[in-house]
């Protein structure tokens, strides 16, 4: 889809859609929305609607290091501590490598 | 989504019928011109955009100034030359080759993505060469029997019954959509995108982490594959970037020929190609062929077919920024210009359906009993795998007036199914051939030449046309002749150390 070629309302309505949607667990899809629109919001000219765009591309990137902070601890966390918790750390992982751990 | 999809196709009715489509069976005066226009149009616009192709978008983009750097921003589009009304045949057909092969080249980088994806994984990920036993239902036959000859009336029968699936499942479509029940078709899409989305990718993580040795836990797996899912589902069906849509479509033709690669067992993989590609030739080119009646109800309907698992290497099949405003005509424009007409319009849809969950479970199957593949696959109702409608290629239409194109606006689409077996192929050449990476090298090359070929045929004859055929053939005859012939005289030479 090329962004190029719509008119900035939808432009706007489309981060808004991708800024709220990632509120469901979803920091992949602020990904998508910051690098997306990145260039319509602080590359290009000054249009009406960009003050609003930049801010959603803003509020998706913070939020978007938050999930990673969020996540980073909890893998590295898990990933220390796997085997000295015993019988919930296997019940928490999905595979279990083999080998000593 | 699926309202979404049909005021695509209402819309794309309308603005159709403003842009006076023409059948594929035109005079060649017309195609000339057509061609000279479009090279005209090319020239020009080669010139002046720049990489983001929305040169004469820049209109589309707004009032508000949207140009940066090379693009025409703001500015009205140059006016049409007037269209050369003689022939000049070398430059037409110069034209003609050259956008074919700047296509050839756009489409060469997908395939080969693919193909390198599910090589890695083949090679690397063993699950998907391991002979569990399990089978898909649709090739019950097995081949692990005491004779050949017992082996090979297997594989035929699968190959049957497999094709009499394809077949049925074809003409189910060609039905429904014959009789607009396009809803039905495009809840099918979406659920078994759903299923490729999710389910495979889950399994395709869950090899990769075993073999790898990683220790995952359930929630960050969760999150994993909960994002990549939605945003699939939301690239592909509804708006989103269109390289990761391009990137989306990639995978999910991967993971489809991972799950053809491990559950078709050898010869009836072999057969399955040959046959499938022969039924393509004939269903796309035959004049009761499904396909072709496909593509000749949405030409009468002046109907786009179904917007979804088309590959195309540049604007996106659903991208119908003009569903809002017709005041804005700019945009709606610039915006037909990249959407299927008539011509355009055979992108065999994808009756994408992925086979059910196999039905006896190894011993890890990651948490699912037998008794909830059964159910699910009770819930999802007979899902069944073909791939058969996605066999088309299509040419974006030469430009019409006063719609602007420039090169990167005009794709070329290659239904999902080509990449599938593609893959497959390449796939099982390199899981099963001695000769290892000759062989896979081999096919690859093979494929890619076939898939030239077609595309030079997609220039001259400028209509639907089944892009399985000559790279399947191709790739049949590399993989075999080098495996058995190539092979053998390489590590003869190897052995004596005799360099030619």
């Amino acid at each position: 889809m090329n962004l190029e070629r719509l008119p900035n309302e939808e432009k706007l309505s489309l981060c808004r859609k991708y800024y709220l949607g990632g509120f469901a667990f979803l920091p992949f899809l602020w990904l998508v929305n910051v690098v997306w629109f990145f260039r319509e919001a602080f590359v290009k000219p000054v249009y009406t609607e960009q003050l609003q765009i930049k801010t959603y591309v803003k509020r998706s990137a913070l939020g978007l290091l938050l999930w990673v902070a969020v996540l980073t601890t909890w893998i590295t966390i898990f990933q220390h501590f796997r085997a000295e918790w015993g019988e919930v750390g296997d019940y928490l992982s999905f595979t279990i490598p083999l080998g000593i751990p | 989504m699926a309202n979404n999809a049909e005021d695509v196709e209402k819309n794309m009715d309308q603005q159709q019928a403003n842009a006076a489509p023409e059948p594929p069976q035109q005079q060649q005066q017309q195609q000339q011109q057509q061609a000279q226009e479009a090279a005209t149009t090319r020239a020009r616009s080669r010139g002046g955009s720049g990489a983001g192709g929305g040169g004469d978008g820049g209109g589309g983009g707004g009032g508000g100034g949207s140009g940066t750097g090379p693009e025409q921003n703001g500015q009205p589009p140059t006016p049409r030359p007037v269209v050369m009304v003689d022939a000049e045949e070398d430059e037409d057909e110069e034209l003609t080759l050259k956008y074919g092969a700047k296509h050839v080249i756009m489409l060469f980088v997908p395939v080969t993505l693919c193909m390198v994806v599910v090589v890695a994984t083949i090679k690397s990920v063993s699950f998907y060469t391991q002979n569990d036993g399990q089978r898909l239902i649709y090739t019950p036959f097995p081949e692990d029997t005491d004779t050949v000859a017992q082996r090979a009336l297997n594989s035929i029968l699968n190959a049957t019954i497999m094709i009499t699936v394809i077949i049925v499942m074809t003409l189910v479509l060609v039905l429904l959509y014959k009789y607009r029940c396009y809803k039905v078709i495009q809840g099918w899409l979406f659920l078994s995108s759903l299923l490729l989305l999710f389910f495979f990718s889950y399994i395709y993580l869950k090899e990769v982490f075993k073999t790898y040795n990683v220790a995952m836990d359930y929630f960050t797996l969760a999150i994993i594959i909960w994002n990549f899912g939605v945003v699939g589902m939301m690239c592909i069906h509804w708006k989103g970037p269109l390289r990761l849509q391009q990137a989306y479509l990639i995978m999910i033709s991967a993971l489809m020929a991972l799950v053809f690669i491990k559950y078709l067992p050898e010869w009836t993989a072999w057969l399955i190609l040959a046959v499938i590609s022969v039924y393509d030739l004939l269903a796309v080119l035959c004049p009761k062929g499904p396909l072709r009646i496909l593509v000749e109800t949405a030409q009468e309907r002046n109907e786009p077919i179904f917007p979804a698992l088309i590959y195309s290497s540049t604007m996106v099949w659903l991208v119908n920024m003009a569903d809002t405003d017709r005041p804005k005509r700019n945009s709606t424009e610039a915006a037909s210009s990249q959407q299927e007409t008539p011509e355009a319009a055979a992108a065999a849809a994808a009756a994408v359906v992925v086979s059910p969950a196999p039905s006896s479970p190894s011993q890890d199957d990651g948490g699912f009993t037998t008794s909830w593949v059964n159910q699910q696959q009770h819930q999802l109702g007979p899902l069944q795998s073909t791939d058969e409608t996605r066999r088309e290629i299509q040419q974006m239409p030469s430009a019409r007036p006063p719609v602007e194109d420039d090169d990167e606006e005009r794709g070329v689409k290659l239904g999902l199914g080509d990449f599938i077996f593609y893959s497959m192929l390449v796939g099982k050449a390199s899981a099963a051939a001695s000769g290892d990476w000759n062989t896979t090298l081999a096919c690859f090359v093979a494929i890619l030449i076939g898939l030239c070929l077609t595309l030079l045929l997609l220039a001259i004859f400028k209509k639907a046309l089944p892009a399985l055929p000559i790279s399947i053939f191709f790739g049949l005859v590399f993989y075999f002749a080098t495996d058995n012939l190539v092979r053998p005289f390489m590590d003869k030479l190897a052995l004596h150390q005799f360099y030619i």
